[in-house]
């Protein structure tokens, strides 16, 4: 635990020492700014039945700059340690692998934390200026926050694995990138290659990250999301130990 | 302290290490010396529980490297070949940061750093970045790192590569001091270094151990014919032919004939010097005789006959 709070704190450093969090959370809030002006102004001139919140994530315009931040955070992780040998010294240091994962994993956590909670500034603003109570309810502003942050974790996860793999943080970040998006691909699949109402549209939703989104931006809570995320995270987890541990009996 | 039982690691089908055992004891200065990719820094990453051993046992100061690898790497200070440090931390945070998750509490640490830096004589430059450092001062980093826990074994895999010889003299110099107070692992393949660092060396070579010895005995041993020059005034054959017939001596080879001076080498048996006899010879035959040198073996020669032959 002790070590756990060191590393993560020295990870927190690296990124918040260096320009890299500044210019993703700049470029980030433009970004989502900008789409979530756009998209006021969208709803202003046509009628929607559904929330500002369900509206906001419902769109591949979000979803685009979303997946793009997380090669940009989880690329370094164990990439750039391979590369410098500074795995060497972490690893003959007193400290289990399994801490050294989870405070790179955690801190990585925290900086999405960070970068995506502007989002949920401009919702909170909106409804201050506009006072304007039918645009969302509470249920959606924490639902969504609360789905968001799931499916971050299960994202960080795939791009700590793909870290791992690799010492190349190019080839890290490619890798994170295709394992994101052929992901959040896999929750459209059943529109076109099933019949409706067959068990594979129904299999194939549990994996759906916009249908995940669509019952938390109801304010519903779905306990099977939850599940999902979390034991896929631990998987992919489990999986970088594996990785890192078999370093030490490569032949 | 270090306890090894043949040790073994393989890779792909190549052994890089080929159960060697041997034995450091407290106290001791011990070079790993071998040529690039004889197996020592393997040997050394699997000590430091970095890498796992494909068969055999070792034991540092008492525990197991493979089931209690967490309090190996406790009594160990290690500094990895060509000394790999995060470059975009400074000097204090670097080693605070390392003495710190080595189990050091928050005030114990900054006492420990301040030491750490003290012995490298890194104060001067403490606040700059590792990545605009020279060569010479992140070797003292990277020392500084493996000592900063007071670790009661240092593992330092080829300290002085890459350095100047003023930093090499520095370095050379700081080990020697270092030695006083822990025992000491260094791997190496440069020979003058053991010599002038080491109690004792461990030749090895693809993967295997081929001698361990203090450099003395190692020379003494090792090359067990002496080599004398001699260069005289006289008839090559008279002198080859001469010379055969006094004892110790094994060959004698004519290395330049001159129109009047000859210069010879004479192989003798071990540990002879028949510099005397040759002296008599060449005043009895009334040879002017202008050289007469006994070539001192040293431990490159031990080297070279251990790790060449095969």
């Amino acid at each position: 635990m002790r070590a756990f709070l060191i590393l993560c704190q020295k990870e927190l450093r690296s990124f918040f020492l260096s320009p890299l969090a500044y210019v993703l959370l700049g470029l980030f809030i433009f970004l989502n700014g900008w789409y979530f002006a756009t998209l006021v102004e969208a709803m202003r001139s046509s009628v929607s039945t559904r929330s500002l919140i369900y509206n906001y994530f419902d769109s591949g315009w979000f979803w685009m700059g979303y997946f793009i931040l997380f090669p940009l955070i989880t690329m370094r992780l164990f990439a750039e340690e391979k590369k410098l040998g500074t795995l060497e010294g972490l690893f003959t240091a007193p400290v289990r692998t399994i801490e050294v994962i989870l405070a790179k994993y955690v801190a990585t956590v925290i900086l999405y934390v960070v970068l995506i909670l502007p989002i949920f500034g401009f919702f909170a603003l909106f409804q201050k200026i506009t006072g304007e109570g039918a645009a969302f309810h509470q249920g959606a502003f924490w639902g969504s926050g609360l789905a968001l942050l799931l499916i971050g974790l299960f994202n960080i996860a795939i791009g700590t694995f793909a870290s791992a793999v690799t010492a190349n943080q190019i080839v890290a970040a490619m890798m994170t990138f295709v394992g994101v998006m052929l992901h959040y691909f896999i929750g459209f699949l059943h529109q076109f290659l099933t019949t409706p109402g067959s068990m594979w549209t129904s299999t194939l939703t549990y994996f759906s990250t916009i249908e995940h989104m669509h019952a938390f931006t109801d304010g519903l809570i779905d306990t099977r999301p939850i599940v999902y995320y979390l034991t896929f995270s631990s998987l992919l987890i489990f999986f970088t130990y594996q990785v890192l541990e078999f370093r030490k009996w490569r032949t | 302290m270090i306890h090894v039982d043949r040790l073994t690691k393989r890779y792909a089908g190549r052994t890089a290490v080929d159960a060697i055992s041997f034995d450091v004891e407290q106290g001791e200065i011990v070079g790993f010396l071998g040529p690039n990719g004889a197996g020592k820094s393997t040997t050394l990453r699997m000590l430091t529980c970095f890498l796992s051993a494909s068969e055999g046992t070792a034991t540092v100061a008492g525990h197991d490297i493979f089931r209690e690898s967490i309090e190996v790497r406790r009594h160990v200070g290690y500094m990895p070949e060509n000394v790999p440090l995060y470059t975009d931390m400074r000097v204090i945070e670097y080693l605070r940061f390392r003495g710190r998750i080595k189990g050091l509490g928050w005030r114990e640490c900054r006492k420990a750093v301040d030491e750490a830096m003290d012995i490298c004589a890194l104060n001067e430059v403490q606040r700059k970045l590792i990545g605009t450092l020279s060569k010479g001062y992140r070797q003292r980093v990277g020392l500084a790192d493996a000592l900063v826990n007071k670790p009661d074994l240092l593992i330092l895999d080829e300290p002085t590569n890459g350095l100047d010889p003023n930093q090499i003299r520095q370095v050379r110099e700081l080990i020697r001091h270092l030695g006083e107070r822990h025992t000491i692992l260094i791997s190496t393949h440069i020979l003058h270094e053991v010599e002038m660092t080491c109690g004792r060396v461990i030749i090895i070579d693809r993967g295997s151990i081929k001698a361990s010895d203090t450099p003395q005995n190692l020379v003494r041993r090792l090359t067990e014919a002496g080599k004398i020059s001699l260069q005289v005034k006289a008839k090559p054959e008279r002198v080859i032919a001469e010379a055969l017939k006094l004892s110790g001596i094994r060959s004698v080879d004519l290395v330049e004939a001159g129109s009047d001076w000859s210069e010879f080498e004479i192989r003798t048996d071990a540990h002879a010097d028949p510099r005397e006899e040759l002296f008599t010879l060449a005043t009895e035959k009334e040879w002017p005789l202008r050289e007469l040198t006994r070539h001192r073996a040293s431990l490159e020669d031990a080297f070279v006959e251990v790790t060449s032959e095969g």
